[in-house]
C-alpha cells in the first residue's frame, strides 16, 4: 500500500455523493439567497430553517468525522518511525478511536433529527489538509485548525440542544467536545514538542494552520457575529491550548471572511 | 476475635503459583520487542486501510481496532525497559526478515475492492497467531516473577479475542457467494505459508520446540 493517499481516492459506498467546496462557494443560487433578508444566520430555534439547517449541520459533522478518523488513520500509516515518533502515532491511533465514535454517535443523531447518509453532498477539503506529508504541518492542520473548527461546530450544535430543549443532542455533542478540546492539545503539544529547536518550522506550521484556518471559515460560516452559523467557541478554544491572542486573530480572520463573502454576494447579485 | 499477629502461610492454600517458568529475561525481552514490532504494523495499516475501505461499517470497526494494537504496543514499550533494555528501539524488531516480507505481505492490498483480502490477513491468519503466541507465552512463564508480563498478556488478549470476533463476523456478512469464498481461502493459504515460512511472529519456537527440535534434544 502506498504512503500519501489523496483526497480523491478516499473510498465511499453508493450513497455518499462528493462536491468540490468552489462549486459551493460559486453556487449561482447563492446570491440570490443572499438579497432574501432571512435575518441573522445563527443557530437559532426561533428561526423557521432551524430545523433543516441542524439536519444539514449534522451531516456536515458525520462527514467530517469520517475524514478526521482518516486523516489520523493515515498518519500512523503514512510515517516513517524515523519521520514521526512512537507517541506521536499512538496519539493517532487514540484519535482514530475517538473519530470512530464520533461517526458512529454522528450516524445515530442524524436519525434522531431526521436525516440520513447521502442526504446532503460532502466535499473532502477536511482530510485535504491531512495531506500534508510534513507531520508538523499535518498535525497542525488537522488537530488544531480542523479540531478547532470541531469545538465550535460542536459548541454550537450542543448551544442549538440545550436552547431546543433537545437532551439527548447536547448530551452527545457535549461528549463529542470534550475528546475535540483533547485532540487539539494534543496537537499543540506536538507543534511546541516537534519544533522546540526550530523556530522557523513552527511559524511555517503556524502559517498553515492559518490558511487552513481561512478555509475553514468558509466564507462566513464561523465567526463571532450574528450572521454566522457557527460561532467561536472562545472558552473551550482556550481549554485546548489555544491563546487569548490566536483566538483574537482567528476572530479576525473569520470577519474577513464573512465581510469578503458579503462583498462577493453583492457583486454576483448586482451581475445577474 | 482472631490473632492479628498469629502466623499465616505466604501463600493462601488456594494460590496455586509457582516461581519456574519457560523464559529467561532475555527471552522475555526478545519476545517482547518482536511483539511490539508486530503489533505497531499492524495498527498502523489498520489506521492507513481506513480511508481505503468504502464499507462504513468496516471502517468504523477499523478506527477501533487501530487503538487497541497502538495500546498493545505501548504495553510491550513499557515493559522492555523493565526487562532490562534501555534501547527500547534495540529490541523492537521482526523475529527475522521472513516474518517482515509476511507482514508486508498483510499489509498490501490497498484498492477499496480488497476488502475482504484486508480483513482475512489480519482477522483469519494474524490475529489468531498472535491469540496463540500469547497464549502461549502467558501458560509458560513464570507466574510470580514475570507477573507484569502476564498482566499485559491477558489484557491484550482480551482485546485480541473481541478483535478477532469483530473482524470475523465483517467478514462472514462480507462472504456471499462461492466466489468469495475461494477468494478469501485463497488469499488465506497465501499468508499462512508465508508465515510459516517464518516460525512465526517471535520466529521458530514461536509456541515452543518444534516436533524435529524435540526429537533431536
Amino acid at each position: 500500500m502506498k504512503k500519501m493517499l489523496p483526497e480523491s481516492e478516499l473510498a465511499r459506498d453508493e450513497r455518499f455523493v462528493r462536491s468540490k467546496i468552489e462549486d459551493r462557494i460559486f453556487d449561482p443560487r447563492g446570491p440570490k439567497l443572499a438579497t432574501r433578508n432571512t435575518g441573522p444566520a445563527m443557530m437559532a430555534t426561533d428561526r423557521p430553517a432551524a430545523a433543516e439547517r441542524s439536519r444539514s449541520l449534522m451531516h456536515g459533522i458525520f462527514v467530517g468525522e469520517i475524514q478526521a478518523l482518516e486523516g489520523a488513520g493515515r498518519t500512523c500509516f503514512d510515517f516513517d518511525d524515523d519521520e514521526a515518533p512512537f507517541q506521536l502515532k499512538l496519539d493517532m491511533a487514540r484519535q482514530c478511536w475517538d473519530e470512530s465514535r464520533h461517526c458512529e454517535i454522528s450516524i445515530k443523531l442524524g436519525d434522531h433529527l431526521g436525516t440520513e447518509i447521502g442526504e446532503y453532498t460532502e466535499s473532502t477539503f477536511l482530510y485535504a489538509a491531512a495531506c500534508n506529508p510534513d507531520p508538523v504541518m499535518r498535525l497542525t492542520g488537522v488537530n488544531r485548525a480542523l479540531e478547532g473548527l470541531a469545538i465550535d461546530v460542536f459548541n454550537t450544535m450542543r448551544e442549538f440542544g440545550k436552547e431546543s430543549t433537545d437532551p439527548v443532542l447536547e448530551f452527545c455533542e457535549d461528549w463529542m467536545l470534550a475528546d475535540e478540546v483533547t485532540h487539539v492539545k494534543m496537537g499543540s503539544d506536538w507543534l511546541r514538542r516537534l519544533t522546540e529547536k526550530d523556530p522557523e518550522r513552527r511559524e511555517r506550521a503556524l502559517e498553515f494552520q492559518r490558511t487552513v484556518d481561512k478555509i475553514f471559515n468558509l466564507g462566513g460560516f464561523r465567526g463571532e457575529q450574528e450572521e454566522n452559523p457557527v460561532q467561536l467557541a472562545r472558552r473551550f478554544r482556550e481549554l485546548a491550548g489555544f491563546t487569548d491572542e490566536e483566538n483574537d486573530s482567528l476572530s479576525k480572520l473569520a470577519a474577513e471572511s464573512t465581510e469578503e463573502a458579503r462583498q462577493m454576494s453583492e457583486l454576483l447579485a448586482g451581475n445577474n | 476475635m482472631s490473632d492479628a499477629f498469629k502466623a499465616r502461610a505466604p501463600f493462601a492454600p488456594w494460590d496455586r503459583r509457582e516461581l519456574p517458568g519457560l523464559f529467561s529475561v532475555e527471552d522475555t525481552a526478545r519476545r517482547v520487542g518482536n511483539y511490539k514490532w508486530t503489533e505497531m504494523r499492524l495498527f498502523e495499516v489498520l489506521g492507513g486501510w481506513v480511508a481505503t475501505v468504502p464499507e462504513l461499517d468496516v471502517k468504523l470497526v477499523l478506527g477501533r481496532h487501530t487503538y487497541h494494537h497502538a495500546w498493545h504496543a505501548e504495553l510491550w514499550h513499557k515493559r522492555l525497559p523493565e526487562l532490562r533494555e534501555m534501547n527500547q528501539e534495540r529490541m523492537t524488531v521482526p523475529a527475522n526478515d521472513a516474518f517482515v516480507a509476511f507482514m508486508d505481505s498483510v499489509r498490501d492490498p490497498e484498492a477499496p475492492e480488497l476488502t475482504i483480502e484486508k480483513l482475512v490477513g489480519v482477522y483469519r491468519v494474524l490475529i489468531p497467531r498472535l491469540i496463540a503466541v500469547y497464549t502461549y507465552h502467558l501458560n509458560g512463564t513464570s507466574t510470580i516473577t514475570d507477573a507484569p508480563t502476564i498482566r499485559s498478556l491477558k489484557f491484550a488478549l482480551q482485546d485480541e479475542f473481541d478483535d478477532w470476533r469483530d473482524g470475523e463476523m465483517l467478514l462472514q456478512s462480507l462472504i456471499d457467494t462461492p466466489e468469495k469464498v475461494d477468494r478469501a481461502a485463497r488469499r488465506q493459504q497465501e499468508l499462512e505459508k508465508l508465515y510459516i515460512r517464518s516460525g512465526g511472529i517471535a520466529g521458530p519456537g514461536s509456541l515452543g520446540e518444534t516436533a524435529e527440535e524435540q526429537g533431536a534434544a
